[in-house]
């Protein structure tokens, strides 16, 4: 571990030269800290306009050390009283002739400067207080967690790689798995766990799924998202109901000028309008569709014996009303849906009904949220309700129906102190939480296929699990945490949480616990241990009352290196025992006897300096498990030893150019050693060897982005090209076999994809 | 369809060729059939496979060994009397305890499990004899090539390059396939399936039709095939 911590100051350094130099180059120390009790100096015109010159629309955007938008800071010239606020993505827009200075405060930042040279300015930077020696963001419970990341829009806009999707920025954060293909609509997997382990939630609450099907585009756009928070493990007891990480989207609240925005790709196609409604409202409306499902019949081959009547389409949509009631009161209104269809006959013929795959997937989630604030005390009230609904149709006999109802209401009271009990900075928060859904289900599939299980052969008419009825399931969380600095340089924050699983009737108690220690100015470290529950609501496991929830115990410790304004390098250990893993019985019924363990080390450096955004992202892990007591240890089947993931982006007037770099494992799979003909089914059943005890290739592959702005008329215009895997590198995913499994074929990745796109922005 | 698969063929391909589940140019079992299939008490049924081979046509053969997987207490209906293996169905005595042992509800067929094995190939298979109710194998009559009477004819000539149709006229409750070893097929499990004989293709071969029926019967027709 001291050679680890000493290996990260040692890549420290050498990034902070490299950073210095780009900062330097750049001049883009737009900012710099005043000291307190200090007025600002007076403005230095640096243009040949005077201050006198006539006002210009000036934007701009306020970040912290580490790159991250601040929220509520104040905006103003320093020589009038006009001011303006900062919004959720830091962003402000103000009236201010060239030449000006622009005074920048905030209740946990130093005073920052900034010179108006143009109506849009680079990102100004604001330093913590000079005076302060907090660890923790005064009056907010703490979210992330060592090994936790953040992304904004414009950061997830510049990952190259990614298509121009931001939710696939995710698989450059050390920890989740990579796969040179999408891993399909379910989420992410992160630090080898399975997906249903982790949750995805849009604006603090659980959306269904991930990604539109295919997994090339995530539900919802690059252009609706605020920021992207990232925490593989170690959460705080305000996240539950997830035994490995969490992935939270933070919708774009509307900006105080009015916008609409339009942009089609290769992919789709999407509108965006957003602005202010009065002067205490603001608005974001959002609508997508798919336009893949006109491009794709086009390139498949006629040969081929498909028949793509639906493929794929989607539509999406993201609203958000913010209007500040007072100034205690703010109120929201948010709504994120999505409606995806598929269909395809592996025939020409489509009155073949045999031969139809259908799925429709769609859900609408509408949430209310008010959130209070007064001198020491925040609440946030919301009620959130959703409306499900899974079709699919195989062929003539399988089928899958399932309708969901669902309304979550969760209050959070916050009341942070700056001292209490002899200690400082005392935040104590509690919350309550309840998840009462109501599911009506048909379905008559095979039995489920379970982590490493064998891929069954597959018979069109085998139907062994059925059901058809309805099921409730009422789940309720109560969590409370304080946290508290004992010393300048430590900081505790303990909680717990109860979780009450309604359908198995169930109630956990979930112990939490993080220490920050401060170890210099720019170096810290932070311990945390706790316990997590996943509810039995994957696949089957809701229809069976007797399978309880999965847990795990996570132990995380981390370094964060700080040394420059943009400049950030943590790592992290981890350990995760697994407990009470649901794993079928020999007769396809469920039981709650595996156990398995995760550790790894993570490395993440992010650099942003005025034109240049750098990343590296590292992640060793193993994973593994048995499945029942005494039963033989296997890998889980989302193992990744290996994953790296190096980016860079650079903006220069018009062009911003970036490239990414990533090599990884390939994931590990079960050999077929035979096969037996069963004459009646007209099939072949597989005889699997041990499992997981093969591994596809490391792959590794270079992508690049291009982007040009430009403007036409009024509309700022900007045009994208996303070329992943540009060297052609064509490794293998996985395998196929053929129908008797005396053939094995490698399923390749494809040797490029390209992804262009264009917006225009009135 | 497992829907990764579906997703795997739209996004790409396989790296390698691997035999389409038509081709019968494979050294494969691709039917083990009873005749017939149900046998109530006292009926005897006799056992016969097709198997392909890898470079020659495919031939009707009898197994070289056989046993009885479950019920074990009935493994002595499985004899080999002569040339062909065969089962004989016992008595209500023997049925009632076998249905004992399976767990099945009284009057229920009773299902044989048999392993056959070929000598050479390496190959084996699974089949299921049911005891206590009469069954016979399905009969496919009509079956048309290219718009001739497939029954009325031995050899088989197409035209290459064309969509050469092939039908039989069988519900979606069949479990149908269609195999050559000459030239690409398509829709190999449906009623109407058609045949392409490409340039590149072997332009001679063999063509099979398969049936299945829900109750355990299975039919067969096999033709030489030459495209021109």
């Amino acid at each position: 571990m001291l050679g680890s911590s000493a290996d990260m100051h040692r890549v420290g350094r050498a990034l902070v030269a490299i950073a210095a130099v780009w900062l330097i180059s750049e001049g883009v120390a737009i900012a710099q800290p005043a000291v307190p009790g200090v007025p600002p100096p007076p403005a230095t015109p640096t243009s040949p306009a005077t201050p006198t010159s006539p006002p210009i629309t000036v934007t701009g955007r306020v970040i912290d050390a580490q790159g991250h938008p601040i929220r509520g800071a104040q905006v103003k010239l320093e020589s009038s009283s006009a001011q303006v606020t900062t919004d959720v993505g830091g962003r402000f827009t103000i009236e201010a002739p060239v030449g000006t200075t622009l005074v920048v405060t905030s209740d946990r930042h130093g005073i920052a400067l900034a010179n108006v040279t143009g109506p849009e300015l680079e990102d100004i930077v604001q330093l913590p207080e000079i005076r302060s020696e907090k660890i923790e963001l005064r009056g907010e419970a703490p979210i992330a967690a060592a090994g936790a990341a953040q992304l904004d829009r414009n950061d997830i806009q510049r990952m190259p790689g990614t298509g121009g999707d931001a939710v696939r920025a995710l698989t450059a954060m050390p920890g989740v798995v990579n796969l040179q293909i999408p891993l399909g609509y379910s989420g992410v997997v992160i630090r080898g766990s399975s997906p249903q382990d982790s949750k995805v939630l849009i604006d603090d609450f659980e959306v269904p799924l991930l990604f539109h099907p295919l997994g090339i585009r995530a539900i919802i756009p690059t252009e609706s998202i605020e920021s992207l928070t990232f925490i593989p493990g170690g959460f705080d007891v305000a996240y539950g109901r997830s035994s490995s990480g969490i992935v939270q989207l933070t919708t774009r609240p509307g900006g105080e000028t009015r916008s609409t925005q339009a942009e089609v790709s290769l992919i789709d196609g999407g509108l965006i309008a957003q602005g202010p409604l009065g002067k205490h409202t603001r608005y974001m409306l959002a609508l997508r569709r798919s336009v893949i499902d006109f491009v794709l019949p086009l390139v498949i081959p006629s040969s081929v014996d498909l028949s793509l009547t639906t493929v794929p389409q989607y539509w999406d949509e993201q609203l958000r009303i913010d209007h500040e009631l007072s100034s205690r009161w703010n109120l929201s209104l948010s709504s994120v849906g999505t409606d995806d269809i598929f269909e395809l006959f592996t025939t020409k013929d489509e009155d073949a009904r045999s031969k139809r795959f259908f799925s429709q997937t769609r859900f609408i989630r509408l949430t209310g949220a008010a959130k209070y604030h007064d001198g020491e005390w925040q609440a946030s009230l919301a009620l959130s309700g959703m409306l499900s609904e899974l079709d699919a149709e195989i062929g003539l006999y399988q089928r899958l129906d399932l309708k969901t109802p669902l309304v979550t209401p969760r209050a959070v009271v916050t009341r942070a102190m700056p001292e209490a009990f002899g200690l400082k900075d005392v935040v104590w928060s509690a919350g309550a939480e309840a998840q009462i859904g109501y599911s009506s289900v048909d379905l008559a599939i095979p039995l489920e296929r379970r982590e490493g299980e064998p891929f069954p052969a597959y018979d069109p008419k085998d139907t062994a699990s059925t059901f058809k009825g309805s099921v409730w399931f009422p789940d309720f969380a109560a969590w409370t945490s304080v946290a508290a600095t004992f010393d300048p340089r430590i900081r505790v924050t303990l909680g717990a949480r109860a979780d009450y699983f309604g359908r198995p009737r169930e109630l956990v108690v979930q112990p939490r616990s993080e220490i920050q220690l401060k170890l210099t100015d720019t170096l810290s470290s932070r311990f945390g241990a706790g316990i997590y529950r996943r509810p039995p609501e994957f696949q089957s496991e809701f229809l069976d009352k007797s399978v309880k929830s999965e847990r795990s115990q996570q132990l995380t410790t981390g370094l964060e290196y700080t040394p420059i304004r943009g400049v950030r390098l943590q790592g992290t250990l981890y350990y995760t025992d697994r407990t009470a893993l649901i794993t079928h019985n020999v007769d396809g019924t469920l039981n709650n006897n595996g156990r398995g363990t995760s550790k790894g080390a993570e490395l993440l450096a992010m650099i942003h300096g005025g034109s240049w955004f750098g990343w590296l992202g590292y992640s060793y892990s193993n994973s593994v498990r048995v499945d029942e007591p005494g039963g033989p240890t296997r890998l889980f089947d989302y193992d990744q030893p290996h994953s790296l993931n190096v980016a860079a982006s650079w903006k220069h007037g018009r062009w911003q150019l970036g490239s990414r770099f990533s090599l990884y494992s390939g994931l590990p799979y079960t050999p077929v050693v035979g096969a037996e003909f069963d004459s009646d089914r007209n099939l072949h059943l597989p005889t699997p060897g041990d499992v997981n005890s093969a591994r596809a290739p490391i792959h590794h592959e270079l992508d690049i982005r291009v982007d040009y702005a430009w403007k036409w008329g009024p509309a700022a215009m900007l045009a994208y090209l996303d070329i992943q895997n540009v060297y052609l590198n064509r490794s293998i995913v996985t395998y196929f076999y053929s129908y008797d499994y005396s053939q094995k074929s490698a399923f390749e990745s494809l040797p490029l994809i390209p992804s262009a796109g264009l917006r225009a922005v009135l | 369809m497992n829907r990764s698969v579906v997703i795997a063929v739209v996004l790409g391909g396989c790296g390698q060729e691997i035999d389409p589940d038509w081709q019968l140019d494979h050294d494969r079992v691709i039917a083990v059939r009873a005749t017939p299939p149900r046998i109530a008490s006292g009926e005897v049924a006799e056992l016969d496979a097709l198997l392909g081979h890898k470079g020659q046509p495919p031939s009707d053969v009898d197994p070289d060994t056989a046993e009885v997987v479950s019920p074990a207490s009935l493994a002595g209906t499985l004899t080999r009397p002569s040339a062909h293996w065969t089962v004989t169905a016992p008595g209500d005595d023997q049925l009632a305890a076998a249905r004992n042992e399976l767990g099945l509800e009284a009057g229920a067929p009773v299902p044989l499990r048999l392993r056959v094995k070929f000598a050479g190939t390496g190959l084996s298979a699974l089949k299921i004899v049911w005891l206590g109710a009469h069954a016979d194998n399905p009969v496919i009559d009509p079956v048309t090539i290219d718009g001739m009477d497939g029954l009325a004819v031995a050899q088989l000539t197409v035209p290459a390059g064309v969509d050469v149709p092939l039908v039989v006229e069988f519900d979606t409750s069949y479990n149908i396939n269609w195999l050559t070893s000459c030239g690409t097929m398509h829709d190999f499990d449906l009623a109407k399936a058609h045949l392409r004989v490409e340039p590149t293709d072997p332009h001679a071969g063999s063509l099979a039709i398969v049936v299945r029926d829900a109750l355990g019967g299975v039919a067969w027709r096999l033709w030489p095939i030459t495209a021109r």
